[in-house]
């Protein structure tokens, strides 16, 4: 695995030393709280709902957080196949095939690189969220815990979508092809999913559905330590069998990768 | 022991495509060895199978003393690669991109630095190191793409076409760093083009290959030495005079090379012209133009492949790498 330090760099060099790329992956997540948090404020338009509709969340922002940063992880995760292809047609994948590193090092340092853009945004987010007035309240016995297992959800929902994006460029070579595919599993990944609406306000057939949502997963183990702090034994539950569903969707994802990388990356 | 040596190497792509037809080299360590060919020839297909990037069909190969489908991490160890597109990374510095293919080579950093200082200096690159290879020009990046082949100190160098669109005088200068490289280095270096001054300049020995297979193998001089003679092109006015022209001139091995001429072989063509001209004025046939090669690999390849190497060839080809360049400029 020689290679996957040197191109994880290599990755990270690329997104910081790119201002637009870089203020761009930092504005989005801001736009998203500042925006759609701020277009759907339900605590004024129906107050006498909201508790119902918000799951107990103080404000709708502090509801969608954990949707907004499972989004953030879904966007940024599609870079890492797109720059796959970009190697592959502007000639670097040619050098790194021919090197002595395992072809899966090529493919695993771009979700490490997309997951790193993917933690520093959602830092941000939540920074972010936390300092707009009427924005995220947390809980009042909310703790280094929560914030672990907050941020191991997020690595998790990173390496998910970086490592899905990654196994589908691995054959493809045309820009296009990825933007396609892209754009049609987005909306479906992130509608059909508890990310920006509770379930109780879903057609049932699309809340049963989003419940096998990995964006659904990672949402609700955020939202449900975000909103209530110290957690019944109802939460926890809820929150352990998410955690869990994801881990193993995540490794899963993440074997498939690495497999088709070994196998079948080429120029 | 040979550096490289081949055993009935043989691609076939799975379009059926019989790019490398049962090819058998043996090249020595030290050398400079040219594989000279019109595109599509199988030049860049052996390259790829010498190099472990694609699986031969057929045959076998063994490169620095390693087997390429079995050994193939070993192999990769021991070559160094300048393949025919820009690998380097646009976003970063040269040093940053010859300090990243180290790594993958596993050379500890201060030896790498070392290396790297050494052949940066050796292709004069030492001003622009430390920019981003995004502002090169393209023979920069050519010296860059050169030296990048070269960080792990391999034992044997394939060089894919690597004046490819560059204009005379950076290739020149280009031929210069590659022997300076060989000779410090003691290198062995497989060199291919369809440039025939390049392979001339450059290689100890060469192979002119030709659909796949080699066509003739020997140095330079060898390769010229082998016409015996100069080589005639003669072109008439319509294929009907250039076919009885043909047949008159069996004896000087007349051959049709495009519709309207021929090419015939004398041992020298001062004194043997007025012969030849008088044998076709008999038949009433008078060539509109007469162009006599003298011995160079220019004729050698007339006479191996049986038609000469188009000059718009490599004109479409720097038009393609402009256009190439463009792309990567945007």
């Amino acid at each position: 695995m020689s290679g996957l330090i040197p191109l994880t760099m290599r990755e990270i060099k690329k997104w910081y030393r790119n201002p637009t790329f870089f203020i761009v992956g930092l504005l989005q997540p801001l736009f998203w709280i500042a925006l759609f948090g701020s277009a759907f404020d339900i605590t004024r338009t129906a107050p006498q709902y909201s508790y119902y509709i918000l799951q107990g969340a103080p404000n709708y922002i502090t509801f969608i957080i954990g949707g907004i940063a499972t989004t953030t992880a879904l966007f940024t995760g599609m870079f890492a196949g797109m720059n796959i292809i970009w190697d592959r047609r502007l000639g670097p994948l040619g050098r790194f095939l021919a090197s002595p590193i395992r072809r899966s090092s090529i493919v695993m340092s771009k979700v490490l690189g997309a997951t790193v853009r993917i933690i520093v945004q959602i830092f941000i987010l939540f920074l972010a969220a936390l300092l707009i007035p009427s924005g995220l309240i947390l809980p009042k016995n909310f703790n280094i815990l929560d914030v672990l297992i907050i941020a191991v959800t997020v690595l998790l929902i990173g390496i998910f979508f970086a490592s899905l994006f990654s196994a589908i460029a691995i054959r493809i070579t045309r820009q296009e092809t990825i933007m396609g595919i892209v754009n049609l599993v987005n909306l479906p990944l992130m509608f059909a999913s508890y990310a920006l609406f509770p379930k109780n306000l879903m057609a049932p057939w699309i809340g049963n559905i989003a419940q096998y949502n990995p964006v659904s997963w990672s949402a609700i183990i955020i939202r449900t330590i975000i909103i209530n702090g110290k957690l019944s034994q109802a939460q926890w539950n809820t929150v352990l069998n998410n955690f869990v569903y994801l881990l193993l969707t995540t490794l899963f994802v993440v074997v498939i990768t690495i497999i088709l990388a070994e196998k079948e990356i080429r120029n | 022991m040979y550096s490289v040596e081949t055993y009935n190497l043989t691609k076939i792509y799975s379009n059926g495509v019989k790019a490398v037809d049962k090819i058998n080299l043996q090249i020595n360590e030290g050398e400079i060895y040219g594989l000279l060919g019109p595109n599509g020839a199988g030049k860049t297909t052996t390259i790829k199978m010498l190099t472990t990037a694609l699986k031969p069909t057929e045959g076998s190969a063994k490169v620095a003393g390693y087997d390429i489908v079995k050994e193939s991490m070993k192999v990769r160890m021991n070559v160094g690669i300048v393949p025919q597109d820009l690998t380097a990374d646009e976003d970063l510095t040269g040093m940053e991109n010859l300090l990243m293919v180290s790594k993958f080579y596993n050379v500890p950093y201060g030896k790498a630095k070392e290396n790297i200082d050494k052949l940066v200096k050796l292709v004069d690159l030492r001003d622009s190191i430390n920019k981003l290879v995004g502002q090169y020009s393209g023979g920069m990046r050519r010296r860059l793409e050169l030296i990048m082949g070269l960080v792990h100190n391999p034992r044997v160098l394939f060089l894919d076409e690597p004046t490819l669109g560059l204009d005379v005088q950076t290739r020149s200068l280009m031929w210069e760093y590659i022997r300076n490289i060989q000779q410090i280095e003691n290198i062995t270096i497989i060199l291919t083009s369809h440039y025939l001054e390049e392979v001339d300049a450059l290689s100890n020995r060469l192979s002119i290959i030709n659909k796949g297979k080699i066509v003739v193998t020997g140095t330079p001089e060898e390769l010229k030495k082998s016409i015996g003679g100069d080589i005639v092109v003669l072109t008439f006015k319509n294929g009907k005079e250039a076919l009885q022209a043909t047949d008159i001139l069996k004896t000087y091995k007349a051959s049709r090379i495009t519709e309207l001429s021929i090419k015939i072989k004398s041992s020298d063509f001062s004194k043997d012209s007025q012969t030849i001209l008088g044998i076709l004025k008999e038949s009433n046939l008078e060539p509109l133009r007469i162009q006599v090669e003298k011995p160079s690999l220019d004729t050698v390849f007339l006479e191996y492949v049986g038609r000469s190497l188009p000059d718009e060839e490599g004109d479409s080809d720097s038009r393609k790498m402009m256009l190439m360049m463009r792309r990567l400029r945007k």
